[in-house]
């Protein structure tokens, strides 16, 4: 674990920057005044946004009121009918991961999502997360994400405006599952293979920073600095900060 | 000269006829002797939810974070209750035994989770203690195939129960289902 906290000195100017795009991102969105609603990885199907408990199936998006939290009624059903694998709102919009594209719900009105556009890829499974203007997609190839894609990617999303998305980036990762982000740091799940953090400075262009090859991870929430992965090894916990270093805090091991 | 020429080509004909009879080909794969089989249970074992002392992790899942609780979902198998008060040391408090279980959101003292196609409500105002309120069924369409592609498998008979997972087994012959 004392490997975990190699240190990669950055110049004062990126250090400045950095804490000037973090203190931008510092307050979460959706710690809103009303109800108290947890945080969940990128791979998740269930999601919750106000008083709205979405679950995506295989194949629909199904929407259920939850005003009233013991009695939850249901809303809508969207059929999306292909390979759905990940939800995750963010602001006024649903994303949606599916085995054939990204697609972008109007969630104004929560108990009825509207379709605002489809970024569309080739068939893999593609958890997604957003922050600002940029979606971030991981597309893993493979036999039970279909065998179309060949190779995986993450892909960044211009999503500036959500009826047209737009690659803007794209590179090839190994195996990977969930994702993370969190001001200047996105943290990519390699399965088996490991766990990435990449700086986003630059939110168009991610740039690995650390490879942690002896973290299996499978998805991570990221949250006050503080990570939360989750792999087939068990549950770790770090800490990291502005200076890139990162510190091991905890591993609930698998037995 | 012709005529052996038209009997043989008949003969082949009727082979390639007969071999696909013995053998049929009904997807892009070919059968191998092995295929799928559902492990049935019963609709009441099933929906039985009971909250037991901590467990070790074993093949852990998704990831839920509420105020100062973690929730760590053990794959098809139920939820782990974590005081992640400091994250140094965190506290496992319970384990939560939901079958067919993998995903998991909590809006104020309400955690929601699926059970196959069932949707619990599970009121967690006490983490370790929480009670199952409600299960509303059919919330999550399920299928009635194992989770992959170009295999053979036995077709669900759903008088038999609630498929709760699919083994791989010999078969002598080859199943009527394929995906």
């Amino acid at each position: 674990m004392k490997k975990l906290i190699p240190l990669l000195f950055l110049g004062l100017a990126a250090v400045g920057l950095m804490l000037l795009l973090n203190a931008c991102n510092g307050d979460k969105a959706d710690s809103g005044p009303s109800p108290q609603t947890g945080t969940g990885g990128s791979m998740a199907r269930f999601a919750i946004a106000e008083n709205t408990l979405y679950i995506v199936s295989k194949q629909s998006l199904e929407v259920y009121d939850i005003n009233d939290g013991g009695n939850p009624t249901k809303a809508v059903t969207k059929n999306l009918g292909v390979g759905i694998e990940t939800i995750f709102p963010y602001q006024k919009h649903l994303f949606i991961g599916a085995a054939d594209g990204m697609y972008i719900y109007n969630n104004t009105t929560p108990n009825a999502p509207e379709l605002m556009s489809k970024y569309t890829h080739v068939l893999s499974c593609d958890p997604v997360v957003v922050q600002g203007r940029y979606a971030y997609v991981t597309l893993r190839a493979g036999v039970n994400c279909r065998a179309g894609g060949l190779f995986s990617s993450l892909d960044v999303v211009d999503i500036g405006d959500p009826t047209k998305p737009q690659m803007v980036n794209s590179q090839r990762m190994d195996s990977p599952y969930g994702l993370g982000v969190s001001g200047n740091k996105l943290f990519v799940c390699e399965g088996d293979k490991g766990f990435r953090v990449m700086d986003i400075t630059d939110p168009k262009v991610p740039v690995q920073k650390h490879f942690f090859q002896e973290v299996p991870s499978y998805d991570v929430i990221v949250g006050n600095n503080q990570l939360i992965i989750t792999g087939k090894e068990g549950l770790y916990q770090y800490k990291y900060d502005d200076s890139d270093s990162i510190e091991y805090l905890s591993k609930i091991p698998v037995l | 000269m012709k005529r052996t020429l038209l009997a043989s080509c008949l003969a082949l004909l009727m082979l390639s006829c007969y071999h696909r009879e013995s053998e049929p080909f009904v997807g892009d794969v070919k059968f191998d002797g092995t295929g799928y089989r559902p492990v049935y249970k019963n609709p009441e074992d099933v929906s039985k939810v009971e909250v037991q002392a901590a467990q070790s992790l074993r093949t852990p899942g998704k990831i839920y974070t509420f105020d100062r609780y973690l929730f760590i979902n053990e794959l098809g198998k139920g939820i782990h209750i974590i005081d992640n008060t400091d994250p140094k040391k965190p506290e496992n408090l319970s384990f939560v035994s939901i079958l067919g279980n993998y995903d998991i959101a909590v809006k104020d003292n309400w955690l929601y989770a699926d059970s196959f196609s069932n949707l619990l409500v599970i009121d967690i105002a006490d983490p370790k203690a929480p009670k199952v309120t409600k299960s509303i069924p059919n919330v999550i369409p399920v299928h009635n195939y194992p989770p992959l592609f170009g295999v053979y498998f036995e077709c669900v008979d759903d008088k038999k129960g609630i498929v709760v997972d699919w083994e791989k087994v010999d078969m002598e012959k080859q199943p009527k289902c394929y995906r």
